[in-house]
């Protein structure tokens, strides 16, 4: 048994946290928030020149053929810094389902996403449908028109193509489409951490043979494994964030002074920033046995993954809760970065089914 | 034994329900209800219906023009403001200043002051909290120096909620350094139109402007604003804090929420959420029943003591796990947050229409367990005084 990174991954990691401390400050991230994109065409050039959007792609296609560990890490160090580049919905909800599928036209597209070239967006969710994402009620006619809705499509707004589940003959399908096709209606705001979203509506948009991505079992199975793969993703910026709430709390704790001492001193902030080191290492601990299994792609990695997001859903959240409180007012100011890991905690709990969704997942 | 409130009480409370239903301001109600955040002068429309019904002073003495209300009375009073989904009273004229202002202050001061206090024509805010005094508030740095017939004030405060409305502003200020740093503190009155002043905001991570940074630059404030004698402020400071934290629970302001809660998740089939609600019905149930033992030791002669911080603890505790609950309802679309502007267009996209407010609420909130004495702080008030270790 060897529970430790090896040396590349090391390598990965140690690359990452440089490339955050001195391209995505806290100030530099605040700008591109405030930005109209939501995320930062200079910032996702240089993610392409280090080789991040090559990551988890299949050698076959031209990535670096990088599996559930590697895309870990980068999530992780994305946590800490608080990254909102649209890597989740370009790279891994839309890139590795691309990949995998057997789409006649995707090494073209996996070129371009490699290349930071294009932006998709996975539309998998509609209002009714709660977390069922195979029986969607968009549906395809048999002369290929496509009618419905899809709701919180992560950055819809910055995207070239869409990828669409809709249902033809009962089936599961996957369309890839212009986001600009005639009659898609796009109504994008942003998310609580910042992101970009958007509610999409398709009325009567004319497509082809060609636009079919997927269709039956292999549809089913790429959205599953998609879905699992973002959950394990999001799941890994927590681990990151939880991280970095118990660090910036002990630092500030060390340095603020009250009653003539570090407040660090008092036992009673001592043993809340134990148990936020603590969580963070249990957290760490799931987040290693859930990316092994996607890694192997065994049947236990849903299991595993649900494990791990009910598990950082609740922890995560007191983590950043505390570090918001024993920051007292500078806590809650939009000018620490303390207050906008409690928002992104909030988000990563939301997203693909909260901590009580997957506990119920996990023990079904 | 009698848990239940007199013939009076009750008439009173009725008394209370038929001014919010008929009087209370319809514009102030409509966005109150919908999540909308109110002008400064929907505030005043609100303060001013008030006042007009003679209710400003809540808990005033009758000589002063005060409503000489029981305790028991104003505690009426706020659950059914709470229960109506009112926006909490500003505290910092009416329940701050003014029981210093006529406990310490002298005639002048009273004539000058509370008047405009009970009819809110000032808005007051309060100048306590400074960059490097917060818990440790005694160690405040903001110096006023006796200069003639005037002090010249030169410091900052911080988290001075709603400063950028405030027409005056009670201060806590060092005018001497040469004992223990309790003494050496003076309660000054200041106008926010001195010259000098500053105010800056502080955004929060709801993305709302509630608190500022207030720098004072050589302002000079007229001796006759100094409240009580030079040095004692500390103690005025600690009476306030005591009318302060009444009604802190905001067990009204629960209740409300927690019957929107349960009516939001009884339609959600959700079992943990449900269990979830539940759990917090009761404990809200030991918090009012808790306030109401407190009331009932006050009419019976006693003193609101360490108690009160059991009631701000969980008090606040309550009102933050209800804001979660409601961020929890709404699943997925927790994710969306109008922020202060609202989407852009005035039609959410999707999800549930308590999304929204019950993340700005969650976040807001978080404020609640920091502000007023951290919990952290009221937990050594009960270590010390309770417990006596």
């Amino acid at each position: 048994m060897n529970l430790n990174y090896n040396e590349e991954q090391t390598m990965l990691r140690e690359q990452i946290q440089k490339f955050c401390e001195s391209e995505y400050d806290f100030y530099k991230r605040e700008d591109i928030v405030k930005s109209s994109n939501d995320f930062d065409p200079n910032v996702w050039k240089l993610f392409a020149d280090q080789g991040w959007l090559s990551m988890p792609f299949s050698e076959d296609s031209g990535g670096l053929g990088f599996g559930a560990i590697e895309l870990s890490i980068l999530f992780e160090e994305f946590g800490k810094a608080l990254v909102i580049e649209p890597y989740l919905a370009t790279v891994v909800l839309s890139g590795t389902l691309i990949d995998k599928s057997s789409y006649s036209n995707k090494k073209d597209i996996i070129d371009k996403i490699c290349q930071g070239e294009k932006h998709i967006s996975l539309a998998y969710a509609e209002v009714d449908k709660s977390y069922d994402y195979l029986t969607p009620n968009t549906s395809l006619d048999s002369d290929n028109i496509l009618n419905g809705a899809k709701t919180l499509v992560l950055n819809a707004s910055n995207a070239d193509n869409l990828i669409v589940t809709c249902k033809k003959d009962n089936e599961l399908n996957l369309v890839i489409m212009d986001s600009n096709a005639e009659g898609v209606s796009i109504n994008s705001y942003s998310t609580v951490d910042g992101q970009s979203c958007s509610e999409i509506s398709f009325e009567n948009v004319k497509l082809d043979a060609s636009n079919i991505l997927s269709s039956g079992d292999e549809a089913e199975s790429l959205i599953k494994e998609t879905i699992n793969l973002a959950t394990l993703c999001i799941s890994a910026e927590a681990v990151g964030l939880m991280e970095s709430c118990y660090h910036k709390t002990l630092e500030y704790t060390k340095g603020r002074e009250q009653f003539g001492q570090p407040i660090s001193n008092f036992q009673v902030l001592q043993h809340r920033m134990v148990d936020m080191f603590i969580e963070s290492e249990l957290a760490k601990s799931l987040l290693i046995k859930a990316m092994l299994e996607v890694n192997n792609g065994s049947e236990e990695m849903y299991k595993h993954v649900s494990a791990l997001k009910s598990y950082i859903g609740k922890s995560g959240k007191l983590s950043a809760k505390e570090a918001v409180q024993l920051h007292g007012g500078m806590g809650v100011s939009e000018e620490l970065m303390i207050g906008h890991y409690l928002k992104k905690m909030i988000s990563i709990d939301a997203l693909f089914g909260n901590a009580d969704y997957h506990l119920k997942t996990f023990s079904s | 034994m009698d848990i239940n409130f007199s013939k009076e009480d009750i008439a009173f409370r009725d008394e209370v329900r038929d001014w919010l239903a008929n009087d209370y301001p319809k514009h102030v109600k409509d966005k109150t209800d919908n999540g909308i955040a109110l002008t400064k002068q929907d505030m005043i429309d609100y303060h001013k219906a008030i006042s007009k019904k003679g209710w400003m002073g809540y808990n005033w003495p009758v000589e002063y023009g005060g409503t000489g209300w029981s305790s028991t009375q104003l505690y009426i009073f706020n659950k059914e403001f709470g229960l109506a989904g009112c926006p909490p009273l500003l505290a910092f004229g009416v329940s701050m200043v003014a029981p210093v202002i006529w406990t310490f202050g002298n005639d002048e001061q009273k004539e000058r002051f509370l008047p405009d206090i009970l009819d809110f024509n000032t808005w007051w805010c309060q100048g306590y909290s400074e960059p490097g005094s917060g818990s440790d508030l005694a160690s405040l740095k903001t110096k006023a120096v006796l200069d003639g017939d005037h002090y010249v004030v030169n410091g900052s405060k911080t988290w001075t909620t709603l400063a950028q409305n405030a027409d005056w502003i009670f201060c806590l200020v060092r005018t001497d350094n040469s004992g223990i740093k309790q003494e050496g503190i003076s309660f000054l009155l200041i106008d926010m139109k001195t010259p000098g002043i500053e105010v800056k905001p502080i955004i929060t991570i709801d993305g709302e402007h509630e608190v500022n940074s207030v720098f004072f630059t050589d302002v000079k404030v007229p001796v006759e604003n100094l409240v009580g004698e030079e040095g004692k402020g500390w103690t005025y400071a600690k009476f306030l804090l005591a009318h302060e934290r009444f009604g802190i629970a905001g067990v009204g302001a629960s209740m409300r929420q927690l019957n929107r809660l349960k009516d939001i998740i009884s339609k959600l089939d959700n079992a943990e959420l449900q269990k979830k609600v539940n759990e917090l019905e009761v404990a809200l149930s030991a918090i009012e029943i808790t306030e109401l033992r407190l009331l009932s030791a006050l009419e019976n002669g006693g003193h609101p003591g360490a108690e009160s911080s059991i009631l701000k603890i969980k008090g606040t505790e309550m009102q933050q796990n209800l804001s979660e609950l409601f961020v929890e309802a709404a699943g997925e679309y927790a994710l969306m947050y109008p922020g202060p502007h609202g989407y852009g267009s005035n039609e959410k996209p999707a999800g549930p229409d308590y999304a929204a407010e019950g993340l700005s609420g969650f976040l807001n909130l978080r404020k609640t367990s920091i502000y007023g004495g951290s919990n952290e702080i009221q937990k050594n008030i009960l270590s010390k005084f309770v417990l006596g270790v």
